[in-house]
């Protein structure tokens, strides 16, 4: 379909513009394919009681009136999941340390655990305590993190099982010295009494 | 009953908390325990299964938001929120869109309220003693006229008096909310 434009008037100095080759040429072709207003072979439905503009008008008028009804163009439900008894003295987005301890063989490593809305994220030697040796075990944090399971049991617990299986793999990575590195890693503190 | 009693980290965390199930039934399994419209809360206290409260104000994952940083800066709930207090159901009254959230950073004025009415839903600017006010916050520079004679403040002179009061200067810059 072609629009209808509203040229400026024509200068009064007597100056033609051509707007186009074809106004240039001025062939016959080029002035009844000006006029008209569809292109040639383009149905225009002339000799029937609907032209071919009242009918996409029609037709835009129902899919107007059809797309007030659609349903499908709503935002999506999206619903907020709390919990349904709270985590003891969280803070929602706000960290919580937890001083806890692993226990060894020979006595226990004194660690501070990071958690946030009852998820422990991050595990490191408590550096508080000066008796012993200061602790670090780095790595640690990563395997909590790639957890998918939802943490919500006893920190403790979970920490207690994975911190052995995590520090026995760490020993594995650090061979063929590993007994030596793993001292420097996590150093216990043994109590005697 | 005030808007803190369920979301109770608002003034401390980034997140208003939604309550959970226990916060319900400490009112609720003595006030309306057979209202069959709660019978949801009664169901997830029950079996432990959360409750999906529908989420009506959303805000875009690239926008950071603090609740804390406005609540305790003398934003009301009301700025955001409407008037919840009033709403059988909740609905999204304001556009939360970033040229309405403009609108109120680069005019803060415009919102600002003391800080012990920022809960108080149902808050006019009417409401303020101009006498106290002055006592409290002081006036804002250049004014010469004794405000504590006056009948009422303007929004618009409190929240000026509380701008120049607090050093509030919202951010304007891009990565203020897009960080």
């Amino acid at each position: 379909m072609k629009r209808v434009f509203q040229h400026p008037p024509e200068p009064v100095n007597g100056k033609h513009y051509w707007r186009g080759l074809g106004e240039l040429s001025d062939t016959p072709e080029f002035r009844q394919w000006l006029e008209r207003e569809f292109p040639q072979g383009a149905a225009e439905l002339n000799g029937d009681e609907w032209s071919r503009r009242d009918f996409l008008k029609l037709m835009g008028a129902s899919m107007t009136l059809a797309g007030i009804g659609l349903t499908s163009c709503r935002r999506p439900e999206m619903h907020l999941v709390p919990f349904t008894k709270s985590v003891e003295w969280t803070i929602p987005g706000k960290f919580l340390y937890y001083a806890t301890a692993m226990p060894r063989r020979t006595g226990a490593i004194p660690l501070i655990a990071t958690t946030v809305d009852g998820r422990p994220i991050k595990l490191e030697g408590n550096p508080l305590f000066t008796r012993g040796k200061r602790v670090i075990v780095p790595t640690l944090t990563p395997m909590l993190e790639r957890s998918a399971k939802p943490l919500l049991i006893s920190t403790e617990t979970v920490l207690r099982s994975w911190l052995a299986k995590r520090i026995r793999l760490r020993a594995n990575d650090c061979a063929p010295n590993w007994k030596k590195l793993f001292r420097v890693c996590a150093g216990a503190f043994t109590n005697r009494s | 009953m005030d808007c803190r009693y369920c979301h109770s980290f608002v003034e401390m965390a980034a997140q208003s908390n939604v309550p959970n199930t226990q916060t319900c039934m400490n009112c609720h399994t003595q006030v309306q325990k057979d209202n069959p419209k709660l019978e949801p809360v009664r169901a997830s206290w029950k079996t432990g299964d959360p409750i999906d409260w529908v989420w009506i104000h959303r805000t875009v994952d690239y926008v950071y938001y603090n609740h804390a940083a406005h609540v305790n800066r003398g934003i009301s709930c009301f700025s955001c929120h409407g008037p919840v207090n009033h709403m059988p159901v909740v609905y999204q009254a304001k556009p939360h869109s970033m040229g309405w959230c403009l609108e109120c950073h680069r005019h803060p004025e415009n919102f600002l309220r003391p800080e012990d009415q920022v809960f108080n839903l149902d808050w006019k600017p009417d409401d303020v003693k101009p006498a106290e006010f002055v006592a409290k916050y002081g006036k804002p520079q250049g004014v010469t006229e004794d405000w504590s004679k006056r009948k009422t403040l303007s929004q618009s002179e409190i929240g000026q008096t509380l701008k120049e009061r607090w050093n509030i200067t919202p951010p304007q810059n891009c990565q203020g909310c897009h960080r």
